[in-house]
């Protein structure tokens, strides 16, 4: 019987420093056949492992049509991915994946898509704004939200010139607080704050968000009161995984297990549920 | 199928089949059955009883009423062992080959909770370890004549007796057990002991007995409109008073049959070079069960923690495997030191 908790050796092949605490690592299965036929949706997510440190979900932040690698970005936070953060280019780490469920791409087709993300969250999207880029054509307008705590704590700043380039696409971004005497030509505030120059309306458009989830939770609040719908907007939960394949209960919510029903989920999915379920972070 | 020879007429022993072990030949069949297999029963410790590997016959009680900790501990270990690792990604993953079991004197409660498990287990990217040990393991229930005083099966349709699930089916008509096949295993194992088949008329007798047990229950939960009363009573006082009293030790969980959450740690051995990836039961109940790194955590309040527990056995289990998450085994009641009990919840919010 396969054994789905096995995971394969993967090999560092670039690491590439994103802000002072987090980091984005070009990897390759050791064996040339699992690479060939691993592919993954955008959304979804891999266990990667520490070996004798442990275990964690990850999302995949690349190029879907690129089969030849696969990246993560990864925020330095606790056990695994403080030692990651250790590793050198050839190192190996464990792989298993890719699990869950993907943004509806297929939803998505000849629509506008508005991308609303906040610090790391903005990792799980990255494969669908290269999708966008990519098959420009199946898509309608698109606009990106970006806020971070800090400019120096934004994601793929080598990238915004690109996104921005593109036909009918808008980047927006916004930070909490501007640190020194940095020049900082865009928005001071919470991501919500973009909304007053956006210019997605419900129109034809599906919303797409990711970002811890007190921010989520204004973020759907917000747009709600804009006359989105709870069938067009979709969230990306973060749950504690120690498995990634519905068998060991911890990122339940309600009825669904979150690694396997989500991590993106469909807001009318999970309006149902009591708010305590859900379970909003409470943080100390 | 074989004929049973020795009766001095021609019955042809299979699934439905009826067969008598008289009691007095009990240790003799637990002794054949440990030729072929290794024998997990109910035996006696202190003033309770535990699921244990029966190294002597004469150690099997069928007069027990419910034991601490289910049979779920041979199929969903407590500690189980994923593979071993090396620094460089190498791996070994753990042998799962197993002797054959019998789980010997299961109760029906556990059987149903068994099935719950096949399912969390067995769907979508099976659990090998878990898959490996259950495929092992034969059945032999033991339907309930005695109810324990937490017991409440009978209201949902998980007791005192069993429909299926067995590979043989033990009722105690007084003198005799009367055995009832219920698969091609379980067929082998009456042809190869020697069990004398029993007439029809045994099962009149054993429907008499349970009938009788039925009248026994002291506590009852009604499913009748579970779901709605759930759903509406999210924030029935009960949750403040059960705040108050719970101390979120997870004792509840530990002992429950039907619980399958696990968590996963990597031990290191002394080398440096080498270790484990193991797994070890959790519980939903304790604190570190949903913290996130930088000290998040999404059931931080012991309110949201008690509910966790109720709604997942009572409302969740449902969409999740289409079934009840509660098997009325009457053992989180028993293992709660503040006497917390599922199915007084249950009555409080009916208002009854
Ligand atoms: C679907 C999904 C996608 C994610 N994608 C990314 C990503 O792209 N980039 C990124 O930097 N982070 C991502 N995370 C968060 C990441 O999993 C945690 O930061 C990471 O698990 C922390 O592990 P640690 O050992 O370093 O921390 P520790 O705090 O030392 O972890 C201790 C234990 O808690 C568990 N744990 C801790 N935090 C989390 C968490 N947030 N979610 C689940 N389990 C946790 C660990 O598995 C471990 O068992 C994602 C989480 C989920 C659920
Ligand atoms: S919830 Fe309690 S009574 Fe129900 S199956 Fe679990 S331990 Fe038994
Ligand atoms: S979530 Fe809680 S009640 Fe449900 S199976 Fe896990 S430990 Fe048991
Ligand atoms: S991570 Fe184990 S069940 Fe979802």
């Amino acid at each position: 019987m396969l054994n789905p908790f096995r995971p394969e050796p993967a090999v560092i092949k670039e690491i590439k420093k994103e802000t002072h605490d987090t980091t984005t690592y070009t990897l390759t299965f050791k064996d040339a056949n699992i690479q060939a036929d691993y592919f993954f949706q955008p959304g979804q997510f891999n266990m990667i492992t520490i070996f004798g440190i442990g275990e964690a979900p990850i999302s995949i932040s690349s190029d879907p049509d690129n089969r030849s690698s696969f990246q993560h970005t990864v925020r330095h936070v606790g056990n695994v991915t403080n030692k990651l953060a250790t590793l050198q280019e050839g190192a190996i780490v464990g792989v298993r994946g890719p699990y869950g469920t993907g943004w509806p791409i297929d939803l998505m087709q000849g629509k506008n898509v508005l991308i609303v993300a906040g610090g790391i969250g903005l990792a799980p999207l990255r494969p669908v704004i290269l999708h966008l880029i990519k098959h420009r054509a199946e898509f309608g307008k698109v606009e990106i939200l970006y806020g971070a705590r800090t400019p120096n704590d934004m994601l793929y700043t080598d990238q915004y010139a690109d996104w921005s380039r593109q036909d009918r696409f808008r980047v927006l971004f916004t930070v909490d607080r501007i640190t020194g005497d940095r020049q900082w030509p865009h928005r001071v505030g919470v991501v919500t704050t973009l909304f007053q120059e956006m210019e997605s309306t419900p129109e034809n458009t599906l919303v797409l968000t990711c970002g811890p989830e007190i921010m989520m939770q204004f973020v759907v609040k917000n747009l709600l009161q804009r006359g989105f719908n709870q069938q067009q907007i979709y969230v990306s939960l973060e749950r504690r995984m120690n498995c990634g394949v519905r068998k060991c209960g911890k990122c339940q919510i309600g009825p669904k297990f979150v690694c396997r029903d989500g991590p993106v989920f469909a807001l009318a999915e999970l309006a149902a549920l009591p708010e305590e379920t859900l379970g909003g972070v409470a943080i100390e | 199928m074989a004929i049973a020879k020795h009766l001095g007429f021609n019955e042809r022993i299979g699934i439905g089949s009826l067969a008598l072990l008289p009691k007095d030949h009990l240790y003799d069949f637990v002794d054949q059955l440990m030729e072929e297999f290794v024998v997990v029963g109910p035996v006696a410790k202190g003033s309770e009883f535990v699921f244990s590997e029966i190294r002597d016959p004469e150690q099997v009680r069928l007069d027990y009423e419910t034991t601490i900790l289910p049979p779920k501990k041979v199929l969903h270990r407590p500690f189980q062992t994923l593979f071993s690792f090396r620094e460089d990604g190498g791996i070994t993953e753990e042998e799962r080959i197993n002797k054959r079991q019998v789980l010997f004197g299961v109760h029906p409660c556990d059987v149903h909770a068994i099935s719950i498990l096949d399912k969390a287990y067995g769907s979508e990217y099976p659990d090998p370890y878990y898959m490996a040990h259950r495929e092992q393991t034969l059945i032999i229930a033991l339907n309930c004549t005695q109810v324990g005083k937490n017991c409440f099966c009978h209201s949902l349709d998980t007791g005192p007796s069993l429909k299926e699930g067995y590979d043989l089916l033990l009722t105690d008509l007084g003198c005799s057990y009367l055995v009832e096949v219920g698969s091609e295993s379980g067929t082998g194992i009456v042809e190869r002991t020697g069990l004398a088949l029993a007439p029809r008329v045994k099962m009149v007798e054993k429907e008499k007995r349970l009938d009788n047990a039925r009248k026994k229950f002291r506590k009852r939960l009604l499913t009748q409109g579970l779901h709605e009363l759930l759903e509406e009573n999210f924030r029935h006082p009960i949750w403040e008073e059960l705040i108050k009293s719970c101390l979120a030790c997870g004792s509840c969980t530990m002992v429950c049959p039907t619980c399958f959450c696990y968590n996963v740690v990597d031990k290191i051995d002394l080398s440096l070079k080498s270790g484990r990836r193991q797994r070890e039961w959790d519980s939903c109940m304790l604190l570190e069960y949903a913290q996130v790194a930088l000290g998040h955590n999404f059931r931080r309040d012991r309110d949201a923690r008690i509910k966790q527990r109720i709604y997942h056995k009572l409302l969740y289990y449902e969409p999740q495997f289409g079934t009840l998450g509660c098997v009325g085994c009457g053992r989180c009641i028993s293992a709660c030191v503040k006497k917390i009990d599922i199915t007084e919840i249950i009555v409080r919010m009916r208002g009854e």
